[in-house]
């Protein structure tokens, strides 16, 4: 399958892992509920990525979609119910089997492109000059290559947003939690991001948790799409879109059947906000 | 080159200003500064000049005291503001205790310090510690405490340690804070080594200020004071250049 | 340009507030009512001020209708400059500083005398084990850091065979208390045999007190009234009349030690009341007094020559006035007006 990249390769990069087996990427939340002071966020909750397999979460504003991805992330933990990643259920255990990717990119300021794409490396001990060699071959193969010495201020909202991607996948994890990771970017360089994105899972493919509040981009990137209702949120409805990751995102999301999908989660989504 | 042009130009304005007062009279008879009180630039340009190598001598003493001071209170200023920052506990408890230092008199604490420390540098050294310290550990507190918490977040889901969150996070998220409680610091501690002289030296501006009061030299008293000034502006923008060199992303 | 403007202005009002702050008031007579006049102390208030504050405690200056506000310096070089400035009627300062000020061009002369003698002491404490002089030797002094009296201490040290280098000088400003009882210093110079000097028996340190006319320096006037010379050509009236009430207050004072004790306490809440007992009464023989022979405030017009020649002669200046040019006894009480 070609990448959007055109860079046609189907091995995964020797990507130093943090020693985690590689079909331990399950994410398995049962009932989980949780509330901020007295309000409810969420309300039994159970959901499930298989290993490899892309998991879109839509809802309302509100409805808790980030704390969950905390809370798979073992950096909150909730008030009822379980969360594993394929054999581990400690918060601490979870966190190494995780790379978060944030709305805002969090790009340190001080660190060029390259050396805040090796963070996760560094933190392990890894030397600078190898950090950089084993990022620099990412930025190879995404299409970032003479960028690596940019600092982030001198890069675009869409290039920032894919060397945040890029220090995720560097660091190996087994499960990527996106959250909202487009919704600050224009509605062109959002649809170029999500084609790179869905390219770049095809030569790396981990376990994605995706949180967002856009349904084309859930349905396109998506295995599954899990719907969920506003506060106390819970699960409406869950879809599974055909076309994930096709390769010509333009023609894929363009043909009545991928509309069809559309109405019936935006069906499920008014249903949730009732 | 053009950035300093404007300072340059206010500062030649009122030395002007001032010499014109003093020549023309206006300083003496309206407004009863005598030169006794209160000298003419020239006067004070020819004292540097008449008296350069006693000045030079004794200013080199005073700048020792000042940069070994500085050091002092950076290494100190920084540990108790890491400090501060990893525990709460100590913040809790010390924080008061820090503030509270700063209302210590000088002119108190500095016979004092003498007479624990002897009639050498100690002294100085401790007093532009005391003073300068502060700004510095309460800037840098400061900019530990502003870095952003979903930063912090993002570094753990990347196998951050402790040490390497506040290594590769919040130092350099302090840095351009650090900077402005030195650049506050050492413009202080040109004040602290002249107190700390004042308490028992053999030399250093400080002490050369005293002897001319006391003397009535009056010229060379403002000639030193001028010695003074020129060290803390001298090496307030040396640090100003250094943040430029070091803090780069901003 | 605007923001230079800004600036320009800014740095004129700063400049004109200071100047203003500065402008000096002179004295208004009103008839019928007490003149007011100014005196600034040498230093805070101290037993050497029993007769100017029995005086006032007393009424005298009332009664030579003036109404006199006393004002101490933090700077013990500031007085001096304020009379010869027209900012103060009347200054105490020091024989040897009216003469560093001469030299310098300032508009002041010594009207009277306070003390007529040397306080300035060189003090060391049993615990040094000082001996004699030539002990010295490679001890530390504390000095006050006045130029004058390290000259001072040089005539000392030559009595002795010392050279300055055979000491270690330290400059601890007001400091002296400090040194010499935390042991940094072993000796001080510049102490007052009737303030530092009983403070420091009071405290059992068993101190040797030596006035620095008893070490080869020749005799001078330790503290004196310092006025304004220009003025006194036409305004010297209210400087006559605070002298003479000064005459009364002095001898008020000798008559009843305890109550001038009470009159200076109640000036200065600072000291301690046994210790400044004491003080005064080691103060009260070296005040300048009223006799059949002199009167109050008498200076030696001999003695000021001779330390003028020693002062000369160790470079503290240039030029050797004659005292009729520093000094002035036509205001001493019972002199007759020129």
């Amino acid at each position: 399958m070609l990448t959007r990249t055109g860079a046609p390769t189907k091995e995964p990069l020797s990507i130093a892992t943090n020693g985690a087996p590689p079909d331990a990427g399950e994410v398995r939340i049962a009932a989980v509920e949780h509330a901020f002071a007295q309000l409810q966020v969420l309300a039994g909750l159970s959901l499930r990525a298989a290993p490899h397999e892309v998991l879109g979460i839509v809802g309302p504003s509100g409805c808790g979609k980030s704390t969950l991805l905390e809370m798979i992330a073992g950096l909150r933990e909730p008030d009822a119910g379980t969360i594993a990643i394929g054999t581990a259920a400690e918060p601490s255990e979870r966190l190494a089997r995780c790379a978060y990717l944030p709305q805002r990119d969090l790009l340190l300021p001080w660190y060029s492109a390259i050396d805040n794409a090796g963070l996760a490396l560094r933190n392990r001990g890894v030397g600078k000059a190898e950090a950089r060699r084993q990022a620099g071959q990412l930025f190879q193969r995404f299409g970032l290559q003479g960028f690596e010495r940019s600092r982030p201020s001198e890069l675009s909202g869409g290039m920032r947003q894919r060397v945040a991607f890029l220090r995720t996948l560097i660091a190996g994890k087994p499960v990527l939690l996106l959250d909202e990771p487009f919704a600050s970017l224009d509605a062109i360089t959002r649809g170029e991001m999500q084609a790179w994105l869905a390219g770049a899972l095809a030569t790396e493919p981990r376990t994605v948790v995706l949180v967002t509040h856009d349904v084309e981009e859930a349905l396109y990137l998506s295995d599954r799409v899990a719907v969920l209702s506003t506060r106390p949120g819970r699960l409406v409805s869950e879809l599974t879109p055909f076309a994930s990751r096709a390769s010509d995102r333009d023609a894929a999301i363009t043909t009545p059947e991928f509309g069809a999908l559309r109405a019936e989660a935006m069906q499920a989504l008014r249903e949730g906000s009732r | 080159m053009r950035r300093y042009l404007l300072p340059a130009a206010v500062l030649v304005a009122l030395v002007g200003a001032w010499q014109l007062a003093t020549s023309t009279g206006l300083l003496a008879n309206v407004l009863n500064l005598q030169d006794f009180l209160v000298p003419s630039p020239s006067e004070i340009a020819k004292t540097l000049w008449e008296d350069h190598s006693l000045l030079a001598d004794n200013a080199w003493v005073t700048l020792k005291e000042i940069l070994l001071g500085f050091g002092c209170a950076l290494v100190a200023g920084l540990a108790f503001a890491v400090g501060l920052h990893l525990s709460e506990t100590l913040r809790r408890a010390f924080y008061p205790l820090i503030v509270a230092s700063q209302t210590i008199p000088i002119i108190a604490v500095a016979p004092i310090l003498v007479v624990w420390f002897g009639f050498g540098i100690g002294p100085k050294l401790a007093i532009i510690a005391l003073i300068c310290f502060f700004p510095i550990t309460v800037n840098t507190l400061d900019g530990l405490r502003s870095v952003d918490p979903d930063a912090v977040k993002m570094m753990r889901t990347l196998d951050a340690s402790r040490w390497a969150i506040l290594r590769r996070v919040e130092s350099p998220t302090a840095l351009p804070y650090a900077f402005s409680g030195a650049k506050i610091a050492v413009a202080v501690a040109v004040i602290g080594a002249v107190f700390g002289e004042w308490a028992g030296s053999s030399s250093g501006l400080g002490y050369l200020m005293q002897l001319d009061n006391a003397a009535l030299n009056t010229p060379r008293l403002w000639a030193s004071v001028t010695v003074l000034s020129a060290m803390a502006i001298l090496l307030f923008a040396l640090l100003a250049l250094l943040e430029r060199k070091v803090v780069t992303w901003r | 340009m605007k923001r230079t403007i800004k600036l320009l202005i800014a740095a004129t009002v700063l400049f004109a507030a200071l100047a203003l702050a500065a402008c000096g008031e002179k004295p208004e007579n009103l008839n019928g009512q007490p003149q007011p006049f100014s005196l600034t102390l040498d230093f805070y208030p101290n037993p050497d001020h029993v007769g100017i504050y029995e005086a006032q405690k007393l009424g005298y200056f009332r009664d030579a209708g003036l109404d006199v506000t006393i004002n101490s310096p933090t700077d013990p070089a500031a007085p001096i400059k304020e009379v010869a400035a027209g900012r103060s009627d009347l200054a105490i300062s020091y024989e040897p500083e009216l003469l560093l000020a001469r030299e310098q061009g300032l508009d002041v002369k010594a009207v009277g005398a306070l003390v007529d003698r040397p306080l300035t002491s060189l003090i060391w404490l049993k615990k040094s084990g000082i001996k004699r002089l030539g002990d010295l030797r490679g001890k530390t002094i504390a000095t006050a850091g006045i130029p004058y009296q390290n000259a001072f201490l040089e005539t000392i040290l030559a009595r002795a065979n010392l050279k300055p280098s055979d000491v270690k000088t330290v400059n601890v400003g007001l400091n002296l208390l400090p040194a010499i009882l935390g042991g940094r210093a072993q000796a001080m110079l510049g102490g007052f045999s009737n303030v530092e000097g009983i403070d420091l028996k009071l405290r059992h340190k068993d101190p040797t007190v030596t006035p620095v006319d008893q070490l080869g320096i020749p005799t001078y006037d330790e503290l004196i009234f310092v006025a304004q010379a220009s003025r006194l050509k036409d305004d010297s009236e209210p400087i006559r009349l605070f002298l003479a009430a000064m005459a009364r207050g002095t001898a008020a004072a000798e008559k009843d030690p305890k109550g001038a004790t009470q009159a200076l306490l109640e000036q200065n809440h600072n000291l301690d009341p046994k210790l400044t007992a004491a003080e005064v009464k080691a103060t009260l023989p070296v005040l300048s007094q009223a006799s059949l022979k002199r009167p109050y405030g008498y200076m030696n017009q001999a003695e000021w020559q001779q330390f003028i020649g020693w002062m000369r002669d160790h470079g503290l200046i240039l030029s050797l006035p004659t005292p009729p040019q520093v000094l002035t006894e036509e205001l001493l009480p019972g002199s007759i007006p020129g």
